[in-house]
């Protein structure tokens, strides 16, 4: 009798433990630049909208390292799990402006690339005229300078970014 | 006004006076150095609620344009400090390395994690030095170092890319700025701006970033801020698609050859004991039970470790 209460009693811990690890969130955030939403669990499937950070969805479902999410004009898809985050991430500025989800797959589907900050600050090429003025007070040798502006002026697309996963099989990639 | 009204006319005004003078002591103090009453008001007002503070921080906030800390720079000014430092980087740890394949290749895998950190809505700047010390840092503003040395000891992609994440954490964190919050230079300066650099504020300018050089080069950060980017790196790499656990393989890989390692400059020197943090980092991998079918990339990783 004892045996079958014990039996019972890790029968119930299992199930529990089993429970949990489903256990999906109601809820999660863009946490991730270049976010895209697809119309099924693999990157190579069509985008439907590229999400700002901060973006809310409603989860549906969890497989393969994919959230299927909710929208809120009824619409649905697949997210990557490393794109979003169970916490709730800061909304950024397009993410403000946009509204309703409705409103930033109007803006957002298609060939969408976000104007922000970091896209003008990167067009900003050479040195500062700050830390021009500090080289020159300090009497910095050219060749420091100029590597610096090197280094500044390199930039990698996000195109790039995006093939370069394909190829490493990394992130939403991963077969 | 009788006898009476002008002898408590006279008493009121004896306290007022009495007040005035016991604040002026340390109202000159603080007029002195704003940016510590600035700091003191938050403390004694958190929420604001004070009409009176408020007025008052309003007053010491019309002494010139005042950023209350070094982190509350916009990200020009941070920029520019990160510019002057790499300059001196790039004085201390030796120039970029030649090859543009790989320095490429670094700037791809840095711009790729970044994509997950929580501020990356700046640009980064990844740049591989020619050196024989262990090091990587993070200059604020995303101009991030890592020297050959530590590259050409790391076996896959996965463990450069936990190292680029813990520096962009760094960047996220501002943690190099909360090391300068207190420097002269930012008295009365709300922006970085060539005018403000002129004279004796260009010196105040030239000892902030000597003192960064100090903390970054030679003593390193907090203990506590090295935990934080440890752990915010490891996150990123996760989110984007690393094993984690390329982080704990480096520094494993640092802990054996640390007796014989160069260390001043060094991560030996300027981070927190190796084995103390093998430990926080082990710990927190029970965050992620699929760590072990996440990508790690040898086979790339190592076709470009070989044109260093």
């Amino acid at each position: 009798m004892k045996i079958l209460y014990f039996l019972s009693l890790f029968g119930f811990f299992i199930a529990s433990v089993a429970f949990t690890a489903d256990n999906i969130p109601s809820a999660v955030w863009v946490s991730s630049d270049k976010a895209q939403l697809k119309t099924d669990l693999k990157a190579s499937s069509p985008t439907i909208a590229e999400l700002p950070k901060g973006t809310r969805l409603s989860v549906l479902a969890f497989e393969k390292k994919w959230y299927q999410v909710g929208l809120s004009n009824g619409r649905t898809g697949w997210i990557y799990r490393g794109k979003v985050s169970e916490a709730e991430v800061e909304k950024t500025e397009k993410a403000k402006e946009g509204g309703s989800i409705g409103g930033l797959l109007g803006e957002l589907s298609g060939s969408s690339i976000r104007a922000d900050n970091t896209d003008s600050s990167r067009s900003i090429r050479g040195l500062s005229p700050e830390a021009a003025e500090y080289a020159a007070q300090k009497g910095t040798p050219q060749v420091y300078r100029s590597e610096l502006d090197k280094v500044i002026a390199r930039k990698v697309s996000p195109e790039e970014i995006d093939r370069f996963l394909q190829q490493g099989k990394i992130g939403e990639y991963q077969e | 006004m009788n006898e009476k009204q002008k002898t408590c006319h006279d008493t009121d005004m004896d306290r007022t006076r009495r007040n005035l003078l016991k604040l002026a002591g340390p109202f000159a103090l603080l007029l002195a150095c704003p940016a510590y009453a600035l700091d003191l008001f938050k403390i004694l007002d958190p929420k604001g609620g004070s009409k009176d503070i408020q007025r008052a921080k309003n007053i010491f906030e019309g002494v010139g344009s005042i950023a209350a800390s070094a982190t509350d720079l916009d990200y020009k000014s941070e920029f520019a400090i990160g510019e002057s430092l790499a300059l001196e980087g790039f004085q201390r740890y030796g120039l970029p390395a030649k090859n543009q394949t790989v320095q490429k290749y670094v700037n791809t895998i840095g711009n790729a994690v970044v994509r997950n950190s929580m501020r990356s809505d700046i640009p980064y700047y990844f740049v591989v030095v020619e050196n024989n010390i262990y090091n990587a840092f993070a200059c604020p503003g995303g101009i991030i170092f890592v020297s050959s040395a530590l590259l050409k000891s790391m076996n896959n992609e996965a463990e450069l890319a936990c190292v680029l994440a813990h520096e962009v954490a760094h960047v996220g964190h501002k943690h190099a700025l909360q090391s300068i919050k207190r420097a002269k230079f930012f008295e009365g300066v709300g922006k970085i701006s060539t005018a403000n650099m002129q004279g004796e504020k260009g010196k105040k300018f030239q000892s902030m970033i000597g003192d960064l050089q100090s903390v970054l080069f030679d003593q390193g950060l907090d203990k506590d801020m090295e935990f934080e980017a440890d752990l915010s790196g490891m996150e990123i790499a996760y989110q984007t698609g690393y094993n984690p656990e390329g982080f704990i393989q480096v520094l494993d890989m640092l802990k054996q050859k640390e007796k014989t390692a160069v260390k001043k400059g060094s991560w030996f020197s300027t981070h927190p004991p190796l084995s103390e943090r093998i430990v926080k980092c082990d710990q927190v991998m029970g965050k992620y039970p699929d760590a072990a079918s996440l990508a790690v990339v040898s086979k790339r990783f190592i076709e470009y470790r070989k044109l260093l």
